[in-house]
């Protein structure tokens, strides 16, 4: 456990020391800022059915933040000790695989949780300006806020996956993007084309579309189906994360 | 403290480590030593726990480093070639990492890091960042992350690499002082520094154990082979009558200007044949126009020995 503690201190620490968090906070910051703006827009141009959370979380500002972030992330986790050399004299010290993953897992999760921090903000300083006349509704910004921590726990563990494979940290980025994507647009794709696919299919799908997932979320509806789909697929990836830091070590 | 038992490791078509067995007893100070690409750093990485065997086994202080790899990483400081460092870290919090990774905590961390810096001539630049340092400095800070522990068994990756005559004196006096009750194991094509540190030698080749001696002993029997030359004018056959001569292992003939003929004599042990070559010359009747023993430089047998086996 101590070892797992110091692991996960050296990994913040060396988020915070790099620029690369500064600027994706900064990023996020602003995106999040632009869709909360474009919420108010809606809301400005005459009444509506959905609150100001659900209108957030359906603009496509939103969104875009979501597939540039994993891949900043969590690209050099690992392809970044390959390519310093670090990575042999991190698994010559008496530490076990996993706890390197955990590790390093768990201080980006800290640090994708403290991303959406500010923008939870947002809807308060919306509530004070309007001095109350306009309702939040707690249970939208609840399923909202928990949709999100479980999509970074999926889409997290994929980019470690990624970062693990390669000493090259576009390549990891671009492994983990397309990951992201690819998954995502699963969903849209259906949405898009409707009538053209089987109805099983379309059905089948639905199951692991989170573009399906976001409304019922932000209505403040708390599905477990996708909760336990994206833990275990953060699992999946955790676990062949694993394999691949050890394959080093298989006898062959 | 080490037990070596016929491993073997195989990269895609290639076998790095051959069937390598050896032993080192606590307190000693081993070389291995060999050409680049001998197997030195397969070895070194296969103890220190990083790569696994294909075949045989090692242990290290009594614990299989395949099957009980976190215990026998426990008893091994090891440095790895080339001195990998986390670049954005200072030097005293990166030993402060290192050592609570190897178990260290509270009062007894702090000290040892104030003590490997101390030893590693570190205590003035503690506040640096490494990506400052300059290569003798993070070859330094890699040997205070290797002894920060106390570890019984020191593997030590070529660690005066890249260095500067001075600063790989400072780390062969800081092995030196280590030495008495420290097991070392360090790998070097350097012969001049196993000659120095080692009370024994691994001349590996191939992946496998070519020599295995006293630094003394070996380079005593590398010594032995000296080379005379000379040069020769006259009645022939020079090779026949030179090949008489005992002591004479090889003679190899060079062009040389004219009439003059140039031989190039291996010659066992340390017998010194030039009287001998002058006597044969004289009843002879050649000319001799050049003669001199060439004491071979270190280097240049080592490279004999490994290339003839």
């Amino acid at each position: 456990m101590r070892i797992l503690i110091t692991l996960f201190i050296k990994e913040l620490r060396s988020l915070f020391f790099s620029p690369v968090a500064w600027v994706v906070l900064a990023m996020v910051m602003l995106i999040n800022g632009f869709s909360f703006r474009a919420a108010v827009a809606m809301l400005e141009s005459g009444p509506q059915a959905s609150s100001i959370v659900a209108l957030t979380f359906f603009s496509r500002w939103f969104w875009l933040s979501y597939f540039f972030v994993f891949p900043l992330l969590t690209m050099r986790l690992f392809a970044e000790e390959r390519k310093l050399g670090t990575f042999e004299t991190l698994f010559t010290a008496p530490v076990h695989s996993w706890q390197v993953v955990l590790a390093k897992f768990s201080a980006t999760m800290f640090f994708y949780c403290l991303l959406w921090l500010p923008s939870l903000g947002n809807f308060h300083l919306f509530q004070f300006m309007t001095k109350g006349a306009s309702e939040i509704p707690q249970g939208q910004i609840i399923g909202s806020y928990i949709l999100l921590f479980f999509l970074g726990l999926f889409n997290i563990a994929a980019g470690c996956f990624a970062s693990a494979l390669t000493s090259n940290q576009i390549v990891a980025a671009t492994l983990s993007f397309t990951i992201s994507l690819l998954h995502f647009l699963l969903g849209v794709f259906v949405l898009y084309l409707g009538q053209q696919v089987p109805p099983q299919f379309a059905s089948f799908v639905h199951y692991f579309a989170t573009v399906e997932h976001i409304p019922s979320f932000t209505s403040g509806l708390l599905d477990t189906r996708p909760l336990v789909y994206y833990s275990s697929l953060m699992v999946v990836f955790l676990v062949l994360t694993h394999h691949v830091l050890e394959f080093r070590r298989w006898r062959l | 403290m080490i037990e070596v038992n016929s491993l073997t490791k195989q990269y895609a078509g290639r076998t790095a480590v051959d069937g390598l067995s050896f032993t080192v007893e606590a307190g000693q100070c081993v070389g291995l030593l060999g050409p680049n690409g001998a197997g030195k750093s397969t070895t070194m990485r296969i103890l220190a726990g990083y790569l696994s065997p294909s075949s045989g086994t090692a242990r290290v202080n009594g614990f299989d480093v395949f099957h009980d790899s976190i215990k026998a990483r426990r008893s091994i400081g090891y440095m790895p070639e080339n001195a990998p460092l986390y670049l954005d870290m200072r030097v005293n919090e990166y030993l402060h990492f290192r050592g609570a990774l190897k178990g260290l905590r509270g009062r007894e961390l702090r000290k040892r890091g104030i003590d490997v810096m101390e030893a590693c001539g570190l205590t003035a630049s503690r506040r640096k960042i490494i990506a400052t340092l300059s290569k003798g400095f993070c070859q330094r800070v890699a040997l205070a992350d290797a002894l920060i522990s106390r570890p019984p068994l020191l593997i030590l990756d070529e660690p005066s690499n890249g260095l500067d005559p001075l600063q790989m004196r400072h780390i062969r006096e800081l092995l030196a002082e280590l030495r008495p009750q420290q097991t070392i194991l360090l790998s070097t094509h350097l012969l001049g520094e196993v000659e120095q540190s080692c009370d024994r030698v691994l001349l590996i080749h191939r992946g496998q154990v070519c020599a295995d001696d006293t630094p003394r002993n070996l380079v005593r029997k590398l010594r032995a082979a000296t080379d005379v030359k000379l040069e020769l004018q006259g009645q022939g056959p020079f090779e026949e009558e030179l090949a008489k001569i005992s002591g004479v292992r090889k003679i190899t003939e060079r062009k040389a200007d004219g009439e003059w003929r140039r031989f190039t004599l291996r010659v066992e042990a340390r017998a010194d044949i030039r009287a001998v070559i002058f006597e044969v010359a004289l009843q002879r009747h050649w000319h001799i126009r050049e003669l001199h023993r060439e004491l071979p430089s270190l280097e240049d047998v080592f490279v004999e020995l490994t290339e003839g086996k």
